[in-house]
């Protein structure tokens, strides 16, 4: 079947063991407002522009008769410098696999594997039941909110080798607030792959005054264990990309 | 380290005890007017230098010599020089370059006993060497050095005993090799030839691991000394570069404690030289890619990776003997040479593949109905510019230097045991990313025809923006493991291979075809227009042996397999795959142990040679604008370390449009 993707990036270092290469999924239920990749938000595609090669020519208002250009109102196939990305692409899990295993002997020489990551991959879970399914012989992690039924998060957690669990605002107000969603089924995930004997770590992004206040950090390292969980240093770059989407960051 | 001594260096201040002289501005008129021999005047040049140079100790300094005359007038007149290039090809500055001297021999057995063997004219420069080095002896004991008093009573006349005098003594021999007007001259495998005096001194407590360590970095230190005065085509193109690990003549595993020191020297120093070298092959344990990992971290472009197994399989096929072939080393940039008694040219001349492109599109395209026709066209277009340049360089000549005869094991004015001339291959990418753009849309697709995309290239893609982004932006491109590309980069690579089989020079030497650009990345860029992989005319090509710059790749892994599709053996003359990473990947605690085992990965994959960045593209931006302020900020050239700000704007920008990987 087919899933959304909008990247797959090289050599991630910071996404499980040993070298390995990350699939981005599109969409996510979530609206963290310190969100790094705000492209996996929107399950449609989308226009990326790249602000700093931009000469401003006009070239991509011109009108041109590809159907791939439509949706955007620009075309996609006349920037000089590269600007226009359209982030977000339909592809069969059978290609995408297939894509992803040409580097199967360097993965597997390296240590490393493939870190399904987004987005929320969760919101694809049959598009991700199946991508497992056909990367055997790689080792598999996942990245995840943990935003999903029990049914959902047990069923697609059950097929990686290991689980990257977010573990954002213990609080359900402050959750709310700064998410968008309740995380009382995420607090339910997290206590079930606590116990699953899964390979795994809690991650908590530290976001200056959200998420950084010792009662979180306390409240969370309770519920996962001391050393359960990596503490992420905040990207302050991350407000370039929704430029680039025409989006607005509001921290 | 001696923080004093590194600041004093780096902020230039021993340049106060440097002067020009004025005597010695008319030497090659005096010579021509007495009708002395190249040899003769050779030697009484390198013997006035080194009267004319004065003892100065600097402050903390352990390692002396550096040079206080600086200008080094030329041997031959105007006139002469034209004369002789009447009759001789003459390779760039027409003195000896890009050689790795015996500085083993020299320091075990020292000057004196070299003299016994050594000719009149090694003679006496041997004799002038010792008369300065005696005078820097007399000048440490006056000021109270007694520990160099006594190395320098030892070195250079007898062998070095000890680490500090055989240091010492590489130095001497190194500032001389320089005085003499020779350039470009290297270290060699510097971490086995020193190594035993290391040993012994520690075996006999002299020196432990921490000490040696201060030592080896005042040592590094003295390479920056007098760097500046030497000639290369911008400043950081001076050929200091060092060899370390690898196997043995037998094989055997030669990283030793040496090499882990000099790979922290360089990394604690952060100085551009001297530029270190990893040899590295299947059986080099992640933990020596760990410590060359670290050392790229700081910056420098530091260290750049060679794979004897390749390497050495490549010399030995072209008829390297297995022992010479085993103790490998890299010319001044990334040339594969044999030291001591090999006197290749390495660098001697350059294909340039695009503009062997552009000339088939323009005369052969029309007139093909398949791909395969118009490779064929390729081929041999190849072919017969490889003949063409393989016919430029008879009578071939150098001017002879005495000392480097002496460093020399062999009798290196009429050439050495190797005598090969090394061809360099430029633009390989763009190259090969034009075939496979010709292939698809000409002939598979038929979306474009043959006369669409020449008039597209010669207008420089002027009102063909639709074509330029496709050919730019959606054609396939080597370094994306995409075989459409990436087996043309291997078609064109053997062919060039090929082309040089079975020819010889005059000195007996054949042809070693390589994957290097050197300077040729921007010069042969601008010997064609634009090109069918979409490059605008006057955008260079990436350096050496890498993707486009403006290619969209997937990413590190996707390059390294491409880059290593290609029979590399065959293109053993060098030039590495460049890698840009930045900065902020090195970020992670455990960034060391993946970057290694990518690294690793590479050369278990058959890759020949790579370098590596890490890149801090704002702080180039800012150093861009505020000079002032980045003064030490290294960057990799094409062989060669630089400090940014000292670069021209063009080389400058070349570095800012690189390929850079981010995570």
């Amino acid at each position: 079947m087919k899933g959304t993707i909008f990247d797959i990036k090289e050599l991630s270092v910071h996404d499980g063991p040993g070298c390995r290469i990350t699939v981005f999924l599109k969409g996510c239920p979530l609206r963290c407002k310190w969100c790094h990749n705000p492209e996996g938000l929107d399950s449609k595609p989308q226009l990326m522009i790249q602000k700093n090669g931009c000469v401003d020519c006009k070239m991509c208002y011109a009108p041109c008769n590809h159907p791939e250009c439509k949706p955007f109102g620009r075309c996609l196939h006349t920037c000089p410098n590269g600007c226009l990305k359209v982030s977000g692409k339909e592809i069969e899990a059978s290609e995408l696999a297939e894509i992803l295993l040409k580097n199967a002997d360097f993965l597997n020489a390296t240590g490393g594997g493939i870190t399904i990551s987004g987005g929320e991959p969760l919101m694809q879970p049959d598009f991700v039941l199946e991508l497992a399914e056909k990367l055997s012989g790689v080792h598999k992690a996942i990245q995840t909110s943990g935003f999903a039924t029990e049914e959902v998060y047990q069923k697609v957690i059950g097929k990686f080798d290991y689980i990257m669990q977010d573990i954002k605002l213990v609080d359900s107000e402050l959750h709310k607030k700064y998410t968008g969603v309740d995380n009382e089924v995420i607090l339910r995930n997290i206590q079930w792959l606590k116990n699953s004997g899964k390979e795994h770590i809690f991650r908590m992004p530290l976001i200056p005054g959200i998420t950084d206040t010792p009662e979180n950090k306390a409240t969370a390292i309770e519920i996962v264990g001391e050393n359960n969980i990596e503490f992420l240093d905040y990207n302050p770059l991350t407000g370039a990309k929704y430029e680039m989407l025409g989006m607005k960051y509001e921290l | 380290m001696s923080k004093i001594l590194r600041d004093f260096i780096t902020s230039k201040q021993h340049h106060a005890y440097r002067k020009e002289v004025s005597e010695i501005k008319n030497m090659a008129e005096e010579f021509s007017a007495s009708g002395l021999s190249p040899k003769e005047r050779m030697t009484r040049r390198l013997v006035k230098m080194l009267s004319l140079q004065m003892p100065v100790f600097l402050p903390d300094e352990k390692i002396c010599f550096m040079r206080t005359a600086t200008n080094i007038p030329d041997v031959f007149t105007e006139a002469e020089w034209a004369e002789i290039k009447e009759k001789h090809y003459i390779h760039e500055l027409g003195y000896m370059s890009n050689l790795s001297p015996d500085y083993e021999s020299v320091i075990a057995e020292g000057l004196l006993a070299k003299r016994e063997t050594a000719d009149e004219y090694g003679k006496r420069a041997i004799d002038a060497i010792i008369d300065l080095a005696d005078r820097y002896q007399a000048e440490a004991e006056k000021q109270g050095k007694t520990e160099l008093a006594a190395v320098l009573k030892r070195v250079p006349r007898y062998g070095a005993t000890g680490f500090y005098e055989a240091l010492q003594f590489f130095r001497i021999i190194h500032f001389t090799l320089w005085l003499e007007g020779n350039y470009h001259i290297t270290v060699g495998r510097f971490d086995q030839y020193i190594y035993p005096y290391l040993k012994a001194d520690m075996d006999k407590g002299v020196l432990n691991e921490e000490t040696a360590l201060e030592l080896l970095e005042d040592f590094f230190l003295s390479f920056n000394k007098d760097s500046d005065l030497y000639p290369g085509v911008q400043q950081g193109d001076n050929g200091q570069s060092m060899v370390l690990g690898g196997m043995d003549k037998y094989g055997n595993n030669a990283f030793n404690l040496l090499s882990s020191l000099c790979l922290k020297a360089s990394a604690n120093l952060l100085l551009i030289d001297p530029k270190i070298n990893l040899r590295v092959n299947k059986n080099t344990p992640l933990e020596v890619y760990e410590e060359g990992s670290k050392l790229t971290k700081a910056g420098l472009g530091f260290p750049q990776y060679s794979n004897d197994d390749v390497v050495i399989e490549g010399l030995t096929k072209l008829g390297y003997s297995l022992e010479d072939a085993r103790d490998y080393v890299v010319a001044a940039c990334w040339e594969f040479i044999v030291p001591k008694v090999g006197a290749d040219v390495a660098n001697i001349g350059a294909l340039n593949f695009p503009k062997v492109i552009d000339t088939c599109l323009h005369r052969d395209l029309k007139n093909c109905n398949t791909y395969e026709e118009f490779e064929a066209k390729v081929k041999a277009e190849v072919k017969n510019t490889a003949d063409g340049i393989c016919k430029g360089f008879d009578n071939m000549w150098f001017v002879p230097s005495p000392f480097m005869n002496v460093m020399m094991d062999c009798d290196i004015y009429n050439g050495g045991k190797y005598n090969n001339f090394g061809i360099h291959g430029t633009g390989v990418a763009t190259a090969s990313d034009s075939l496979a753009a010709i292939e698809k849309y000409v002939f598979v697709h038929k979306t474009v025809t043959a006369d669409e995309l020449i008039n597209a290239v010669d207008s420089n893609f002027e009102n063909n923006a639709e074509l330029l982004h496709l050919l730019r932006f959606e054609a396939p491109k080597m370094g994306n493991n995409d075989d459409r590309s990436d087996l043309k980069a291997k078609m064109l690579l053997d062919t060039f291979a090929d082309s040089l089989k079975g020819k010889t020079n005059e000195r007996g030497g054949i042809y070693r075809a390589g994957t290097g650009s050197a300077m040729y990345y921007l010069w042969h860029a601008d010997e064609i227009g634009a090109s069918p992989d979409g490059r605008r005319k006057g955008e260079p090509f990436g350096t050496n042996f890498s993707a486009s710059l403006f290619a969209k790749l997937n990413g590190p892994i996707s390059v390294i397999q491409s880059f290593t599709k290609p029979n590399l053996q065959s293109v053993i003359n060098g030039g590495p795959l460049t890698l840009e990473f930045a900065s902020s990947m090195f970020e992670g605690e455990d960034s060391i142990k993946k970057l290694s085992a990518f690294v690793k990965a590479f050369v278990d994959m058959g890759g020949h040679q790579m370098q590596l960045n890490a890149v801090n593209t704002e702080k180039l931006k800012d150093a861009q604008l505020h000079p002032e302020k980045h003064q030490q900020l290294v960057v990799r050239i094409w062989g060669w370390s630089a400090y940014f700000v000292e670069l021209d704007p063009e080389y400058q920008d070349h570095v800012l449009r690189r390929q850079q990987y981010t995570v």
